[in-house]
């Protein structure tokens, strides 16, 4: 009974074998896929070009800021500031809620909750929790200062002109 | 089991395709063009910070948005020209070269630096060079697919662009067109091009028909205040050329123009594009009231006495002989005004220049809006040239005055055939020519067609001259022995009285048997019209209408004009009573005395248009 | 449960991923019919189907898939049209630049659009061939009669969800497709007029026929077609299944069926004491149930057929697998290698010769150029009357469940005919007609 049984056994192992095969194959599929559509959504939802203002900019030349200058690029919301031959920029949004800050005699003072900044930046009043932060400038080969956004530097880091 | 199979081999698919659109994702030209960048740039950084600095960048899409143009200009341009703006990359290998800086776009230079007159960062590329600011592939970027509207300017061409103009298309001057949007002032020395262009504008008549906002008025063809926004180059050079190529149903001449003319041509009418940038609506409209002003102005210097030295003058300046010829001047497209003087009388020459159709109803003569005094010094001028050829001979008369029109081997093709409607006979067709007798012809002759651009010969030719040129053309084209002409038999007079009746009767055949060719307002232009040569007769042409006899009406009809397409009804069951009826009809459409327009109002000719349609009331007219 | 209380913190940590799967899916995989039926029965998106289907619903030949892959095509069109909303403006000045955006800027967004754009197409053909497959077998008779009326619906609904998204790239094919679409629905008397404009928002496609379409097209009918389906799905079960010849119901003479032989018994059961099944479950595969009884209606043919249904664990699942993965495979196929047009920005002054309008309405456009109001709405009208009318004409209940059964000859040839004059017009519109409605040679 049990030798002309056993083929029989064996092609259902077999069968058995290729099934699991073919179903981990199926699910290796699915389960790639799945993962990289998972990547792909991830990546497309992250925007590759900003329709706002670019972070990284340029100012113009050197000279358009004469020594002690002190200004407020609103729609940039960086203060572009020169002290003799080095320059240097400071970022005017406040770090209390993002309001743009004000250029004051003494520094910076925020219009919304009244927190004030020396003129480095540092908190001296109000409930701003830190100071405005200082971001990279440096000079570009076509002579033109750069400002970028994306790299903030130590206060009190100037680029020489 | 087949199902399990089925499973796994199709979520492989899956899988592979998913891999592939993964991975195609990354390893984006701009990024290794950016990578390239970086490490040039490395190699050529002089201190540490600046090394370090570059380090730090990585691969992204840069991009200049630009507002102040009107609209917003997104140029990512910058993501592969990364270095279009670093003097160190001078000369370099495209896309890593920098923009070469130019005293001619006003770029100066200050202690052996450079500075840029057009900041990219306030410019953008696209605003002088088109093409497609937001691609990232040169495909799409460069503006060569067929289906962007700004292609780079004089870099580019498109695939389906015509093969023979693709070359003439590209080089720099092009870009003329888009500096002209900003620096509109006449001769500016970066717009040479479109400074010719306009001057072309005028000698060559264009703007006798075409309207382009403060510059000129014409009505007779298309607007092109705004050419230069609708339509690219190839278009503009293509239809200058040939101005049937996209329209098989313009009427625009094909003038004489060489390529550079019309590549000036080209960049002008490419830089009309409406509103320029430098323009606001305010100061269009300033503008506006300036011309007028001027205008008013300078009416009063227009109407100095009339006299024919300001007329040969005036007919130098507003271009004449950009169709006309006269003496050796020639346009190739209208007709010889060499003898004009003599053909007609002062009368018909002020009415026709005051509106063409008046005197010839199918010109394509634009109404030139000159001031009457400006019409008489030419008319005078015209008038002073009253002297007779000096030709003897049948050929030498016939090569002279007729082949201009009826071709020179009398097939009716000469130079302007096209622009005349109706067209010339093609003498060679003796079907027709060995059909009509020869007083016909020498009446034709002698008297001209009225409502055609036949002349009256009368004046510059004697009798025996016009028998001469005829016996040439019958002898030389005809070829054909004359025989007897077959006179079929009509009566003299309409026999049948016109009263609403008869033109009524007269109308149901003419709309159940005419129409296909003749067309429902009877002008000549039916759906069958422009397959037929020559074309069906016109038969508002007033002028013409009324100069035909009832005689030749009925033959014409009954037994058909041989050599044309014109049947002879008579085979088709019309009687001599249905013609009666059809010729009151379209006697009547003629039957108001065309008034000499005094007034250069082309809706005064319309009004009379209307007028005369008799059939308003019926339903079938509508 | 005292077992439980006794097990460590550290041991229910070591169970924690095991007990988040078993709360999530009850059912481990399934080895009994009772697995089979209650995996069926307990997981939220496999209860939408039976839990034993007909051998002859899985028959390939017979369905070819055509519903599901309509309904896949959709989903996919949901995910991906959702996705592309991410980045797409309706405004006239910006649709087209968002456009160029996701050809060339946005990751994957170019792919997206030709998924989305493909899918649509595939859409509105799988829906159409759908319907050719219910007529042809014979499948509208009663008792599906208002199943059939649904699924004229959703083609209806399909098309004008394809339509309306046809004009948000917002370039000259799309301007121009949907001005003439538009005209031809003006052709309808008395309303034509008054639809256009409340469709357009104005008398002209522009700004307002943007949104407008842009709210029909991502909120209105997505939503409207979800509830259809909904209904659709839900009515096939009510209505007894897919159909199927009458021989498969028929009682074999020689075996009798005895009345407590019940097909979804099992689940009804699971469904009012889970704890008392799950503990009769080791002597459950030979056992029979009967029906609560509760339902009424053509489906409980209980009793007096014979068993030819197959579980749907995982018969019908696997089969729905494959036909979803064959549907993805092929869209992301032609995604691959076929980019979406996308023609010059709209140009209001300049139609293109000749202006087409989306290929599942050049039928009418073709029909439209031999008369305005019997190709534009009249024959469509009557057509689409019809085709609501059919299962209420047609009512003799033979020859169902078979291809081009001999006894519905009449009924086949002429809903054929009707099918290939609108195929044949919908090729001349395409590929035949140039410049001008001329007839034109496409080689």
């Amino acid at each position: 009974m049990k030798t002309p049984a056993k083929p029989a056994i064996e092609e259902t192992g077999d069968a058995m074998t290729r099934r699991r095969a073919l179903s981990w194959l199926s699910g290796f599929g699915l389960f790639g896929s799945a993962i990289i559509t998972v990547f792909s959504n991830l990546i497309f939802i992250k925007p590759r070009a900003t329709y706002g203002q670019p972070n990284r900019f340029s100012i113009g030349r050197p000279d358009d800021f004469p020594s002690g200058a002190r200004v407020s690029l609103d729609e940039r919301r960086v203060c572009i500031v020169r002290e003799g031959d080095k320059i240097a920029a400071i970022s005017t949004t406040c770090t209390h809620l993002g309001c743009i800050v004000a250029v004051a005699e003494t520094g910076f003072s925020c219009p919304c909750h009244g927190s004030h900044y020396d003129q480095d930046g540092n908190v001296t009043g109000g409930p701003a929790p830190k100071a405005l932060p200082w971001f990279q400038v440096s000079l570009a080969p076509n002579g033109e200062v750069e400002v970028d956004k994306d790299t903030e530097i130590e206060a009190g880091s100037y680029l020489r002109v | 089991m087949s199902t399990r199979v089925t499973l796994a081999v199709v979520s492989f698919v899956v899988l592979i395709v998913h891999g592939i659109v993964f991975y195609d994702q990354f390893f984006n030209r701009w990024e290794k063009h950016q990578t390239a960048y970086f490490e040039q740039a490395r190699s050529l950084a002089k201190t540490d910070a600046e090394r370090h600095a570059l380090d730090e960048r990585s691969p992204r899409i840069e991009q200049i948005i630009v507002t102040q143009f009107g609209g917003s200009h997104v140029d990512r341009c910058t993501t592969c020209h990364i270095a279009s703006d670093d003097p160190r990359f001078q000369g370099h290998a495209e896309p890593l070269t920098s923009h070469p800086y130019s005293a001619a776009l006003g770029d100066v230079q200050n202690n052996g630096r450079w500075e840029r007159r057009h900041k990219f960062t306030d410019f953008g590329c696209t605003i002088c060079h088109d093409g497609q600011g937001r691609g990232l592939e040169v495909f799409d970027a460069h503006g060569a697919d067929v289906f962007w509207p700004s292609p780079m300017l004089g870099y580019v061409t498109q695939a389906n662009w015509h093969a023979e103009y693709k070359p003439k298309l590209t080089g720099k001057e092009y870009m003329q067109a888009n500096c002209a949007q900003c620096h509109t002032e006449e001769n500016f020395p970066g717009t040479a091009l479109v400074q010719r262009g306009r001057q072309l504008f005028f000698e060559k008549a264009c703007y006798g028909c075409h309207r382009i906002e403060g510059l000129s008025t014409g009505t007779l063809g298309p607007d092109l205040s705004d050419v230069g926004k609708k339509f690219k180059i190839n278009y503009l050079w293509e239809h200058t050329v040939n101005p049937r190529a996209f329209q098989p149903t313009s009427f625009m001449p094909k003038f004489d123009l060489s390529d550079d003319e019309i590549k000036a041509l080209t960049v002008f009418l490419k830089s009309r594009r409406g509103i320029n940038f430098a323009e606001t609506s305010l100061g269009q409209y300033r503008a506006r009231l300036q011309q007028a002003k001027v205008e008013e102005t300078s009416k009063p210097m227009a109407s100095a006495a009339p006299s024919p030295a300001r007329g040969e003058q005036l007919m130098g300046e507003r271009s004449c002989t950009a169709c006309h010829r006269l003496g050796d001047k020639d346009g190739h497209i209208a007709p010889d005004l060499s003898y004009e003087g003599l053909i007609r009388d002062e009368d018909w020459m002020m009415a026709h220049f005051r509106e063409p159709k008046s005197k010839i109803p199918d010109s394509i003569m634009p109404v030139f809006g000159f001031a009457d005094p400006d019409f008489r010094s030419i008319s005078a001028y015209l008038k002073t040239r009253s002297a007779s050829p000096a030709l003897k001979t049948g050929e030498e008369i016939y090569k002279g005055l007729c082949s201009r029109c009826h071709g020179e081997k009398g097939d009716g093709k000469g130079v302007t055939y096209l622009y005349l409607d109706p067209a010339p006979r093609d003498l060679t067709k003796a079907a027709f020519m060995n059909s009509k007798t020869e007083d016909r012809f020498l009446q034709s002759l002698k008297s001209g067609v009225p409502g055609t651009s036949m002349p009256p010969w009368e004046r510059l030719l004697t009798e025996d001259q016009r028998r001469a040129v005829l016996a040439y053309v019958f002898q030389t084209f005809v070829k054909e022995p004359r025989g007897q002409i077959k006179e079929h038999k009509v009566p003299e007079q309409n026999p049948i009285a016109s009263n609403a009746d008869s033109i009524h009767r007269g109308e149901d055949i003419f709309l159940q048997r005419c129409t296909g060719c003749h067309g429902r307002k009877a002008d000549g232009k039916g759906p069958n019209s422009l397959d037929i040569s020559p074309r069906p007769r016109n038969l508002r042409n007033s002028f013409f209408i009324n100069n035909v006899p009832d005689k030749r009406l009925f033959d014409s009809i009954l037994y058909g004009v041989q050599g044309t397409a014109m049947p002879s009804w008579i085979d088709y069951g019309l009687t001599q009573n249905d013609v009666g009826d059809l010729i009151n009809f379209v006697r009547s459409l003629n039957s108001q005395k065309v008034s000499p327009p005094s007034e250069k109002s082309p809706t005064l000719t319309s009004q009379a248009v209307k007028q005369e349609v008799p059939c308003q009331s019926n339903a079938k007219c509508k | 449960m005292s077992n439980q209380t006794a097990t460590s913190p550290w041991k229910s940590l070591v169970q924690l991923p095991e007990n988040i799967w078993r709360s999530i899916f009850r059912n481990p995989l399934p080895s009994s019919d009772l697995g089979r039926a209650s995996t069926s029965f307990t997981n939220f998106f496999l209860h939408l189907h039976p839990v034993k289907v007909h051998r002859n619903s899985l028959r390939a030949a017979f369905t070819l898939g055509l519903g599901l892959i309509s309904f896949f095509l959709f989903m996919i069109l949901v995910v991906t049209g959702i996705l592309l909303m991410f980045y797409y403006v309706p405004s006239t000045t910006q649709a087209y630049d968002r456009m160029l955006d996701l050809r060339g800027t946005v990751a994957f967004g170019i792919f997206l659009r030709n998924m989305h754009r493909w899918s649509a197409h595939g859409m509105v053909a799988a829906v159409f061939l759908h319907m050719c497959r219910v007529f042809l077998t014979g499948s509208y008779k009663p008792p599906r009669e208002f199943n059939w009326v649904l699924g004229v619906f959703l083609l209806l609904i399909t098309l004008f969800l394809s339509f309306t998204g046809y004009l948000l790239p917002w370039d000259q094919l799309a301007f121009w497709a949907i001005t003439v679409g538009t005209s031809i629905a003006s052709y309808a008397p008395l309303i034509g007029k008054e639809v256009k404009f409340i469709l357009l928002g104005d008398s002209t496609v522009g700004q307002e026929a943007l949104l407008r379409f842009y709210v029909l097209h991502v909120a209105v009918l997505p939503a409207l077609l979800s509830l259809l389906v909904a209904i659709h799905f839900w009515r096939i079960r009510k209505d007894g299944g897919l159909s199927r010849p009458e021989e498969e119901d028929a009682l074999p003479a020689e075996a009798p069926m005895t009345s407590v032989e019940v097909v979804q018994g099992p689940a009804v059961v699971m469904a009012t004491s889970p704890a008392a099944a799950a503990a009769a479950a080791p002597v459950l595969q030979k056992r029979q149930y009967g029906i609560q009884g509760l339902v009424r209606g053509p489906f409980t043919k209980v009793g007096n057929v014979p068993d030819r249904s197959v579980f749907a664990w995982p018969n019908l699942f696997m089969a729905e697998l494959v036909v979803f993965l064959i549907t993805v495979a092929g869209v992301l196929l032609v995604s691959l290698f076929f980019n979406a047009p996308l023609e010059e920005p709209v140009n209001v002054m300049h139609p293109p010769n000749p202006a087409k309008a989306p290929w599942y309405f050049l039928g009418l456009q073709e029909q439209v150029s031999y008369s305005a109001f019997w190709g534009g709405v009249g024959i469509p009208g009557i057509e689409v009357l019809l085709l609501l009318l059919v299962p209420y004409i047609d009512r003799k209940v033979t020859g169902v469940g078979r291809w081009f059964a001999r006894e519905r000859l009449l009924a086949n040839f002429l809903f054929l005919t009707f099918v290939i004059t609108n195929v044949i017009l919908i090729i001349i519109g395409t590929f035949f007609r140039g410049p001008n409605w001329e007839f034109i040679s496409p080689w």
